[in-house]
């Protein structure tokens, strides 16, 4: 009798929440879902229906798992990669049926064509500051051939910079998510000492951009340094220059998104390149919500310093009981501790005393916007690949 | 008693953060895109073409002569003034005329264009300064650029032609 109340080792540990509660949790995310898709399943366009609903029944599921489960990272990855994955296809799609190309010409850099993206936002703002002058070949308000125009992205940016900070780079970031579908595939490690200064590289190129492009007066990163130009739309090949541009594009792309990734088990182009997130780092001292150490439980294993995927962490940062000021929230640390030291919280408030109320509070906000703008991107992307196949 | 007020603040804050995601898809973002607008900002006269300082009507078509365009600080493009024919379908399969840019009365460039038949295409032509302000070009035979050039775009065709003092058009 005695031996069955020990715990067999292999068995599976019980769910962090029952069934009932998980669902009870996940009804508001579900109703948010249907709100934000209603329009999309009453308009005609089955490929749109089926889209729609997928996305609905997608986030449900993934905030209903993340509920049941206590796990916020291994949920929020199966979003964040199919979103990153399956962005390329409808803006791809999107690009040729507007403009018959992915690739931009001078003709749509002057009819303001260029769709906006928020990688261009650090690098508009000295100028458009000081001479309110937008240094980007896009239109200011949405036009027919451009609906991603400065205003509207530059709006949608503020808004979720408010409510996420710098999670913006793991809940709705449409590029993040193709490294790290890469950093999910390995089974091991390949590279693992990685220098720690290469943390300090996006801040160098975000200070370096900011000011190249303020004093050239064009957006420097989009035209030298982007990596996703070379999945989403590039400047057509004219001549040496834009051959070199886009060299550099396909190499960075393979480099930092592909290769580094797949061997490091890291977001390599998101923690040691992209000035955005550098710059997003910043709204983290205003943000509220944050994943702090309970040094009483922390038993200095390292297991989520293996597990953050941008190097958010160090032993110093660990040791006083936070994360780095590039953290963007992804949970992975917290998915990772044994010991549950590491969790989340809510600035003002005692550490690790109600760490899941924290949890959820930031994650009813990050999800719902997740959903809004990822959950749509994922459904038209399916509407668009359902256009595609031979069935109607 | 200053822990407590702490913690309620913060409730309140993740509270009001609550309010701000459900309220973006319906209010905030529109806000916001809207707030951005109104601040007066423009994209860059180098993309846009800057501001129309005439119109030229002519028989079933009209030409737009623009102000002439700086370059800002470092900027690598050379001073230029952009005219706009439209609407593109209008014009004649060949174009001659000359044009006034800085408003002097006198014509300060000849234009010669060479309409395609796909309304893709790149339009072919010359630009015949007639005024030592301006510089001439023919196209497709100069390399195109932002300050030199001659392309079709939002049913236009757009003519750029560069300016050799800054302080031609003032």
């Amino acid at each position: 009798m005695a031996s069955a109340a020990i715990p067999h080792p292999k068995r599976r540990p019980p769910p962090f929440r029952t069934v009932g509660r998980s669902v009870l949790l996940t009804l508001p995310i579900a109703l948010w879902a249907l709100l934000m898709f209603t329009p999309t399943l009453r308009s005609p366009g089955l490929n749109h229906h089926i889209g729609a609903a997928a996305a609905v029944l997608f986030m449900t599921l993934l905030f209903f798992l993340m509920m049941r489960t206590g796990k916020t990272y291994r949920w929020r990855r199966y979003f964040f990669v199919t979103l990153g994955f399956l962005f390329p296809v409808g803006f791809i799609a999107s690009l040729i049926h507007l403009r018959g190309s992915m690739s931009i010409s001078l003709e749509h850099m002057l009819g303001g064509d260029t769709p906006f993206c928020h990688m261009v936002i650090p690098m508009i703002l000295i100028p458009a500051a000081l001479t309110r002058t937008v240094i980007f070949p896009g239109s200011i308000l949405p036009t027919a051939t451009n609906p991603h125009s400065v205003a509207v992205m530059i709006g949608l940016w503020l808004a979720l910079t408010l409510v996420l900070g710098k999670a913006w780079c793991s809940y709705a970031c449409f590029f993040g998510g193709i490294e790290e579908g890469f950093a999910a595939l390995p089974k091991h490690i390949r590279i693992r000492k990685i220098d720690p200064r290469l943390r300090l590289v996006p801040w160098a190129l975000l200070i370096a951009v900011a000011v190249l492009s303020a004093a050239l007066f064009e957006p420097v990163y989009c035209m030298w340094l982007c990596p996703f130009k070379a999945v989403t739309e590039f400047p057509a090949v004219t001549g040496v220059k834009t051959a070199i541009q886009m060299g550099i594009f396909v190499a960075l792309f393979v480099g930092l998104v592909v290769v580094l990734p797949f061997l490091t088990k890291k977001r390599t182009q998101c923690g040691f390149f992209c000035p955005f997130g550098a710059f997003q780092s910043l709204f983290n001292k205003i943000n509220l919500f944050e994943i702090r150490f309970d040094r009483t439980k922390c038993a200095d294993c390292t297991l989520c310093q293996t597990a953050c995927p941008t190097m958010a962490l160090s032993a110093e940062s660990i040791r006083e009981g936070k994360t780095l000021l590039n953290c963007m929230k992804c949970g992975a640390c917290v998915d990772s501790c044994k010991k549950h030291a590491a969790v989340w919280h809510l600035k003002g408030t005692p550490v690790a005393v109600k760490p899941e109320r924290a949890r959820l509070l930031f994650l009813y906000g990050a999800w719902a916007l997740a959903t809004m703008l990822g959950g749509s991107i994922i459904a038209n992307s399916l509407a668009t690949i359902l256009g595609f196949l031979p069935i109607r | 008693m200053h822990k407590r007020l702490l913690a309620v603040l913060a409730y309140v804050g993740a509270a009001l953060s609550l309010i701000v995601a459900a309220c973006t898809p319906f209010v905030l973002m529109g806000a916001f895109s809207e707030a951005v607008a109104r601040t007066g900002v423009h994209v860059d006269a180098v993309y846009s073409g800057g501001t129309i300082a005439r119109t030229v009507m002519r028989d079933g078509y009209q030409i737009d002569v623009y102000r002439p365009v700086q370059p800002h600080a470092l900027q690598n493009v050379d001073p230029f003034v952009q005219i706009a024919f439209r609407p593109a379908a209008s014009l004649p399969r060949r174009l001659n005329t000359e044009l006034d840019l800085d408003g002097d009365g006198r014509p300060d460039v000849r234009v010669s264009l060479v309409m395609p038949r796909n309304p893709r295409a790149r339009p072919s032509g010359e630009v015949v300064a007639l005024s030592e302000a301006y510089r001439s070009f023919r196209m497709p035979e100069s390399e195109v650029g932002f300050s030199e050039l001659i392309a079709q775009s939002n049913g236009a065709v757009l003519v750029r032609i560069p300016v050799n003092q800054p302080s031609a058009g003032r």
